[in-house]
């Protein structure tokens, strides 16, 4: 009788000692994914909060082409049509799209411009190129930030025993950035 | 019978795979770039004279006992076919430049055989070091030398250039006679529209000194302060070598990352 109440408890013991451990794991494993799924909406507001940096430059930069460059119109409102649409974009794939317009569109101001001898020595023109640069720059990297963090979080759901609690509490994979490659890796070159 | 050989054979796999990994990771740390002994200067390119050198190192670690923000120069030979922009980000951030929490790193780097240099800036001073700021400090500073196929003293230049901004930043002086890169970019801007830049700027000194002499009964202390300003200062170069002589070689990255803030320019 002694006994088997003592191997009772045991069984009952071990058994709650196993659900701890086992909810102890889910809530541990549930705020892992959670986390990483915020850092990833971090990222991706980073991204665009330098998409809308760029665009913002925009305005700055055709008022100094058009003291240059009147007659170049149609540049000029393919630009104010691009930042438009990206400042309605409501997705991540419009705002991708309206970017690209951006791109495309900047890379062939950049190439009217080079008839332009004059505008291309002007100071005010030089500040603004270094700055469209550099923030072309910081859109590549917080796009591999954000690619990082996407690749951390869609691990966590697609690994087994992590999938588990993503599948039950049902988290979404999220989408990387397509082309942006090159300095994730640490440079490795010969000197 | 069977689970125990399959067993045996994980066992003695083990140390085989573990080993194989360890020495692959291994392999892959071999061919990245570390930083040198004189962790402010590294030039792997070996264009840099020594005596730049010195000067570079002594304002590196004058900087950073001052500040602790990390200003490194880096030349490399090739790029290996990237981006000078996205080499110089990947760099500063395997190094760590600056301190974690504070972001406050800043790499100089030039490649020679694609002739570029750039200025990758930590996000804690993108403030104080803008795009055009760093574009300026080249302009001015490194690209007139480098044109030449003076690296050396380009480099030098820049270099300290890039200190004495982040002196101005911190709120202490810079060496005596630097102008600030802010000051060129004004000037360079105002010769464009100088007319207005007067216009604006007349009234101003106007209404100050009208303020003044109304207000000047109770004592006057405003005059000689500014015109005194540039006077103190002079962290020049060799100064502080002596200062920081137990530490040398014993510096590292602290910690700190890059989101893509500099320029970079070809010569």
């Amino acid at each position: 009788m002694k006994k088997s109440t003592g191997i009772i408890l045991g069984i009952i013991g071990t058994f709650f000692l196993l659900v701890i451990i086992i909810v102890g794991w889910g809530v541990s494993t549930y705020n892992g994914i959670v986390s990483a799924e915020t850092t990833v909406d971090e990222k991706s507001s980073a991204v665009r909060a330098d998409l809308q940096r760029r665009s913002d430059l925009i305005p700055n930069l055709v008022e100094t082409v058009k003291g240059y460059a009147k007659h170049e119109e149609q540049i000029f409102t393919e630009l104010a049509d691009a930042r438009a649409k990206l400042s309605g974009a409501q997705t991540v794939a419009e705002q991708e799209a309206a970017n690209t317009e951006i791109s495309s569109a900047l890379s062939r101001l950049l190439v009217i411009v080079e008839n332009y001898p004059d505008l291309k020595a002007n100071q005010n023109f030089i500040n603004l190129q270094t700055q469209l640069e550099g923030t072309e720059n910081r859109i590549k990297v917080s796009r591999l930030d954000y690619n990082k963090a996407v690749k951390d979080y869609n691990i966590r759901l697609r690994r087994f025993p992590s999938s588990i609690i993503a599948g039950m509490f049902g988290f979404e994979k999220a989408d990387m950035f397509e082309g942006e490659e090159g300095i994730e890796s640490v440079p490795n070159i010969s000197f | 019978m069977h689970c125990s050989m399959s067993k045996r054979i994980w066992v003695l796999l083990l140390p085989v795979l573990l080993a194989t990994t360890f020495i692959l990771s291994g392999c892959e740390e071999d061919e990245a770039l570390k930083p040198t002994e004189r962790f402010f200067v590294n030039d792997f390119a070996d264009v840099i004279k020594p005596e730049d050198e010195d000067t570079i190192y002594s304002q590196g670690v004058g900087l950073q006992e001052k500040t602790g923000a990390q200003v490194v120069a880096v030349t490399v030979k090739s790029l290996d076919d990237q981006d000078i922009r996205d080499f110089g980000v990947a760099l500063g951030r395997e190094w760590g430049l600056g301190e974690e929490d504070k972001n406050n790193g800043v790499l100089l780097l030039m490649a020679l055989d694609e002739r570029k240099i750039s200025i990758e800036v930590g996000y804690g001073l993108e403030g104080g070091l803008t795009d055009i700021e760093t574009g300026i400090i080249l302009d001015t500073y490194a690209i007139p030398y480098l044109k030449n196929n003076d690296y050396s003293t380009g480099i030098q230049k820049a270099y300290s250039a890039i200190v004495n901004e982040v002196y101005i930043e911190y709120g202490l002086e810079p060496e005596e006679g630097y102008t600030p890169a802010e000051e060129i970019r004004n000037r360079d801007e105002d010769e464009e529209n100088i007319g207005s830049f007067f216009g604006a700027i007349v009234p101003i000194i106007l209404i100050l000194i009208l303020i003044a002499v109304f207000s000047s009964r109770g004592g006057r202390r405003g005059g000689p302060p500014f015109i005194f300003m540039g006077g103190r200062g002079g962290f020049g170069g060799g100064n502080f070598r002596g200062g920081s002589g137990g530490s040398f070689g014993g510096f590292s990255g602290g910690g700190g990352s890059f989101g893509g803030g500099g320029s970079s320019r070809g010569f």
